[in-house]
């Protein structure tokens, strides 16, 4: 059975169980790194040099960078839909996926650990503050493309929503102040009206 | 054809630049970001709202992230060579490429501008130096990868070796301490073989 290596409030680690159980691909969980440790044993470091969550186990093939591992797996069991087969369509899908990784995520990166992962006596409230800026001016950008695509890559659900869903998650639940962002809003509503969403990542919360 | 905005000396449009010489595609460039600026303009943001390079036009169809670009044309110009048909060779290089966005680039990003696009008198060395460490371990994960495979999808080169083939021009070319990752330095020795490397990414660094 596929193995999923990685501590259940992990957004990256989230991505890919949320796909796994979208798609009713059974899998193993393993809750491993933060406060579970065990990313620095020689045995996890052999399958995933890089010390960080998630990695997955498919029949003896690792693989991990949880993009990569949701592509993987939708490509094998979810081709014509949450991949897209349309090159397109796959291609919007897949930038992002990237915007969230290379943009997204290290703007809200800066305000979740610190807000939710930071000792209130220990936080610096400048960075927040501009961590905070920052993370709502990409989620402007993507509030205007959201304006003219019901999800991130066109009329259904894909991959693509994948990517950015767990950060804007933590957008909307954190405690801090939101610009007006509709189009964001309607399809974050979208996103924890699925009730693997609602499992996979609302219920965990903020940890 | 194939149109390709941004600046040539941009390691994301410079991605592009070396998969269509890879792929024998031909492609009109226009420059745009960094010096010539337009980053801002109006029908630039129509394009792409992320204001960065690169955008393509491909057709009617606009694709911005230099890594989904590089995707999309492997994926349709280059199945089988810069797009590995067997699924799991692909996930291997697209994760290098996820790591290259996550990983090297923040590491590298740092020590490029401070060392090249920085005045020497405002250079901030405490910063460089510690990306610098960042950076080399970066290269150290991938020098233990490289130990057991030729390119980084696997036995053959792939897209997987574009994003992370020219993080590695940098670390080799930038004025800094490096330590020895005999197997970085084999699969770059290897790269520098390739036309569409030697045109596009092993160049002066501006």
């Amino acid at each position: 059975m596929l193995e999923v290596l990685g501590r259940e409030t992990s957004a990256n680690v989230q991505k890919v169980r949320w796909l796994c159980e979208e798609i009713g691909l059974p899998y193993e969980h393993t809750n491993l790194g933060g406060p579970f440790g065990g990313t620095d044993t020689p045995e996890y470091l052999a399958l995933n040099p890089n010390k960080r969550v998630p990695t997955i186990i498919d029949d003896g093939y690792v693989l991990w960078e949880s993009n990569a591992c949701v592509q993987y797996l939708a490509s094998i069991h979810a081709e014509g839909s949450w991949w897209p087969t349309d090159a397109k369509i796959r291609g919007s899908a897949q930038r992002w996926m990237d915007f969230a990784l290379g943009t997204l995520a290290p703007a809200h990166g800066p305000v979740f650990s610190g807000l939710i992962r930071t000792a209130p006596e220990k936080r610096n409230a400048d960075a927040i503050a501009a961590g905070r800026d920052n993370f709502s001016a990409q989620l402007a950008i993507m509030d205007r493309y959201l304006g003219e695509s019901e999800y991130i890559a066109g009329p259904d659900i894909t991959m693509g929503d994948i990517g950015p869903a767990p950060f804007v998650y933590r957008w909307f639940n954190m405690p801090i102040e939101r610009e007006d962002y509709p189009n964001l809003k309607r399809w974050y509503d979208s996103m924890a009206a699925r009730p693997v969403f609602k499992k996979i990542v609302i219920d965990i919360g903020l940890q | 054809m194939l149109r390709v905005i941004g600046r040539k000396t941009s390691s994301n449009v410079m991605k592009v630049l070396w998969a269509c010489a890879e792929l024998g595609l031909d492609f009109e460039r226009e420059d745009l970001g960094g010096p010539f600026g337009g980053n801002d303009s109006p029908e630039y943001l129509a394009l792409n709202p992320n204001g960065v390079v690169p955008t393509i036009v491909d057709d009617d169809f606009v694709l911005w992230e230099s890594n989904s670009i590089l995707r999309y044309l492997a994926h349709e110009h280059g199945h089988g060579t810069l797009w590995p048909t067997d699924a799991r060779t692909r996930a291997r290089a697209e994760r290098w490429m996820d790591w290259q966005l996550s990983v090297l680039s923040p590491a590298l990003g740092p020590v490029f501008r401070g060392l090249v696009r920085t005045p020497e008198a405002e250079r901030d060395m405490a910063v460089i130096g510690k990306a610098r460490d960042a950076a080399a371990g970066a290269m150290a994960i991938l020098d233990r990868y490289l130990g057991e495979t030729a390119f980084v999808g696997g036995p053959e080169f792939s897209m997987g070796d574009i994003p992370v083939g020219i993080g590695t021009y940098r670390w080799f070319a930038l004025p800094i301490e490096r330590e020895d990752f005999p197997n970085v330095k084999r699969w770059y020795d290897a790269l520098t073989e390739r036309e569409g490397y030697q045109e596009h990414i092993m160049l002066p660094m501006e």
